[in-house]
């Protein structure tokens, strides 16, 4: 008991912790899977943010290099005008303003000359320009002293570079404060030196509009820087033109890396990183516009990125952490209930004992000893209960009384422990009643009254109870709703019986007797449905043909009964057997002193013969029959079974011919018995015998020799068979 | 079964069985005696002496020799048949259809 209970604590123990194991399995399993699934999502959506991104950095230059393209183009065409302008100074107003006319796009232009081209003017530039806020074309001179222009970086670095330059962006102070950038190219006069600069103002402001108002991400913001670091376009719009971008970045969090950004924006690389920044990480791609110096760059906050993916992780969190939740409550289930499937089982085994034990006592009360009656040899019984898995409700029965065999074989309806008290029940009774009723028909009857007048749970049992008479094989039977017994004589047969109720429907039925008789070495066979009910895996039955197949009259009892039990198991297989299974097989054989049955099987061969004369031989011998007599019958036998061989069996066809022999004191009993077609010899005229040699036929004889020979000859045809029956009464 | 056939003098047959005239034995019989119904004109002797058994595969032997002498004027002899054989003749009216020694 303390080693049982120490067991159960050791056993809760580990379920427990089996249990907590399997939890923390089951979350690190999630967990890893969660973990993995983020990582690779949040691969995609990087991959994903750089792709726009990148694309959305790759529009703006096309865009850009659209309007630059076309402000070059514009300069460049009006350059051959300009250089014949070289010469007529007073007419390079008409062809800057023509320049703003005609090209929306330019905002101003000049025509500035080199110093001292003129030798009339000193510093010549006269600028067209568009007043923003009017719209009207207007022209002045930038040829001030104040403004320098031969100072300014649109002039030097045209003429520095000797080719298109744009200029770094500029606040246009004169009118809107727009931001502005200039392209200025060289114009060279007649000779080929350097004579003007012309140019052309473009504002700044579409850029603003359409770089700050494509965004890949709401949150997110982009950057123009110039060549110098001046910021072009940025959602902080006091930053605009005011700070460099140097300046600016000293304010984040992460300077060095947005210094080593800033430095390769300014070296015009393109590229892509991650800024640590006090709330959230921001990643920043960048990429430059080669033909003005710029750096546009966008900038998106990490959690703008991954901010989907981080609410969907928080939701798979939470999921997982209610399925944990939930895993821990099965479990604790499980180990109650496995507790209590222990009590069951425990439970369970002990009624399963029990109920082995009430099998056991009901197989006790069941005649079991085998051959049961060995001082009489007229007797070859044996019986066998193939018991279901639970208790069930089969019975038979036998005993000897007066010189008669009282038996009887039952199957009461239903299983377990009521059908096996029922059975219990019924075989006291057969006892108690058949020890003092000689007829079966009254043993039923008593049986019957006694078991409706108990019986408040309407079951029922099928029975056959039968009184074989040992003397001469007289049955008398009562069949009570149970299947029919086959009888194994010359044919296989059911015992004719009429449709009795069972016991225990109704007190007071009228029970109806049979009778047959038995002749020497017929057997009967006595089964409960448990036999033709036995099914297989595939729900077949076994059914009354397998049965029957198996059934043969050359077995003793109790190798039938093997025979069967063999069959029946190869036939079920695997599939659990559901009913009892019940047999009583009852040989009526050698009995009393001058009793003797004999058989021979032979093929359809003429040149068997001799075996018959051989076997025939034998049984004389043993009766001690005179000579004349004993040719007599082997005549009339060979004859017989001449004739089945030459009629019933077409030539060349396969068969068998059966002698059975039978002996009862002085009268012994021939059957032959054969498969072939119908053949009746006993139809065959008797043959002339006093007509001349010339008439008498030559065959026709074995008939006549047989019917000579022997006191009764009977055909008939049963079961596909041809059987011819001869008596002969040895005197 | 054994037969021995003796052609002997006065165009004279004799044939000598012995042991069991059964079916399968009558067959084999049945071709050995063709040759003897060439002499149904004269006399065949059946000798059946050592003859235990006779079934009517073998009377249908005798009766076909018996039928070849009828036709050729010839005369069988049945000689030494014993009781048991003889009331197997008997039964089949063969008694009198053979002269019987």
């Amino acid at each position: 008991m303390k080693n049982k209970l120490k067991f159960e604590e050791r056993f809760k123990l580990n379920s427990m912790l089996t249990a907590l194991l399997l939890v923390i399995v089951a979350a690190l399993t999630l967990e890893a899977t969660s973990l993995i699934q983020y990582y690779y999502a949040q691969r995609g959506i990087k991959e994903e943010a750089s792709r726009r991104a990148e694309s959305q950095l790759e529009n703006t230059k096309l865009k850009i290099d659209g309007v630059l393209d076309q402000v070059e183009a514009i300069i460049r065409s009006n350059v051959r005008l300009t250089q014949w302008g070289l010469d007529h100074l007073d007419s390079l107003d008409m062809i800057t303003s023509i320049i703003v006319r005609e090209n929306p796009v330019v905002s101003g232009s000049t025509i500035a000359l080199v110093p001292g081209y003129s030798r009339k003017y000193p510093l010549f530039s006269p600028y067209t320009y568009l007043d923003p806020e009017t719209g009207e074309i207007l022209s002045r001179s930038l040829a001030t002293k104040e403004y320098d222009y031969p100072t300014k970086e649109w002039f030097t670095k045209a003429i520095e570079t000797d080719k298109g330059y744009w200029s770094e962006p500029y606040i246009d102070v004169g009118g809107g404060e727009m931001l502005m950038t200039t392209y200025s190219v060289p114009v060279r006069d007649g000779e080929g030196n350097v004579a003007a600069v012309l140019t052309a103002d473009i504002s700044l402001d579409w850029l603003t509009n359409y770089v700050g108002g494509n965004k890949v991400y709401p949150d997110a913001f982009n950057l123009v820087i110039s060549r110098a670091g001046e910021i072009m376009v940025c959602p902080v719009e006091t930053l605009v033109m005011r700070k460099t971008i140097q300046e600016a970045s000293r304010d984040f969090e992460d300077q060095d890396k947005v210094v080593a950004i800033t430095q390769s924006m300014l070296n015009g690389e393109s590229g892509a990183a991650e800024i640590r920044g006090k709330t959230s990480n921001s990643h920043v791609y960048f990429a430059p516009v080669e033909r003005t110096g710029w750096s546009m760059s966008i900038v998106i906050p990490e959690k703008e990125i991954y901010g989907e993916i981080k609410n969907t992780r928080r939701l798979v969190e939470i999921l997982q952490l209610l399925g944990l939740l939930m895993l821990v409550l099965i479990l604790s289930f499980a180990a109650k209930s496995q507790n209590q499937f222990k009590t069951l089982s425990e439970n369970k085994e002990k009624m399963e004992r029990e109920l082995e034990i009430a099998r056991n006592i009901q197989m006790a009360m069941i005649p079991k000893t085998f051959p049961p009656f060995p001082d009489r040899p007229e007797l070859d019984m044996a019986a066998a209960i193939l018991p279901a898995r639970e208790v069930g409700g089969d019975l038979y029965d036998y005993f000897i009384r007066n010189d008669k065999l009282f038996f009887c074989i039952g199957d009461v309806s239903g299983k377990g422990v009521p059908a096996s008290l029922v059975m219990a029940m019924t075989r006291s009774l057969f006892r108690s009643v058949a020890g003092h009723e000689d007829s079966p028909a009254t043993i039923v009857s008593n049986m019957n009254d006694s078991m409706a007048e108990m019986n408040e749970n309407n079951m029922f049992v099928t029975f056959f109870c039968g009184i074989l008479d040992l003397e001469n094989g007289h049955l008398e039977y009562c069949n009570a709703g149970h299947n029919p017994p086959l009888i194994l004589a010359d044919t296989k047969m059911k015992l004719d019986t009429i449709p009795n109720l069972p016991l225990g429907i109704m007190a007071g039925m009228d029970y109806q007797e049979q009778e047959a008789d038995l002749r020497f070495d017929d057997s009967l066979f006595l089964y409960t449905d448990g036999l033709t009910e036995a099914e297989n895996i595939n729900h077949e039955l076994f059914g009354e043909e397998r049965m029957s197949k198996i059934l043969s009259k050359r077995r003793n009892a109790e190798s039938h009964l093997k025979v069967i039990e063999e069959a029946i198991k190869d036939f079920v297989g695997e599939a659990p057997q559901s009913d009892d299974l019940t047999m009583l097989f009852i040989h009526y054989t050698k009995a009393r002193e001058g009793y003797s049955a004999h058989h021979l099987a032979l093929d359809n061969d003429i040149r068997q013969i001799p075996r018959l004369s051989g076997f025939l031989q034998a049984i004389f011998e043993e009766k001690h029959l005179d000579e004349a007599t004993s040719m007599g019958i082997n005549l009339a036998l060979e004859e017989a079974v001449t004739n089945v061989m030459n009629y019933a069996y077409p030539e060349g066809t396969i068969g068998d011919v059966k002698i059975d022999v039978r002996i009862d004191g002085n009268k012994m009993e021939f059957m032959v018995s054969d498969n072939g077609k119908e053949f009746d010899p006993t139809e065959r005229p008797a043959p002339k015998l006093d007509v001349s040699v010339e008439e008498r036929p030559i065959g026709g004889l074995g008939i006549h020799l047989i019917r000579s020979i022997m006191d009764d000859v009977k055909y008939r045809r049963e079961s596909g068979k041809n059987i011819l029956t001869m008596t002969k009464i040895i005197s | 079964m054994e037969v021995t056939i003796t052609q002997q003098e006065n165009n004279t047959v004799l044939v000598q069985f012995d042991g069991r005239l059964d079916t399968p034995s009558s067959q084999e019989v049945s071709q050995r005696l063709t040759p003897v119904e060439e002499s149904a004109s004269g006399t065949i002797i059946l000798d059946c002496e050592k003859l235990s058994y006779i079934s009517s595969s073998g009377l249908r032997v005798f009766l076909t020799l018996r039928k070849a002498a009828a036709m050729k004027g010839g005369k069988i002899i049945v000689r030494n048949i014993n009781d048991n054989i003889r009331s197997v003749f008997m039964m089949t009216g063969f008694l009198n259809l053979f002269e019987i020694e």
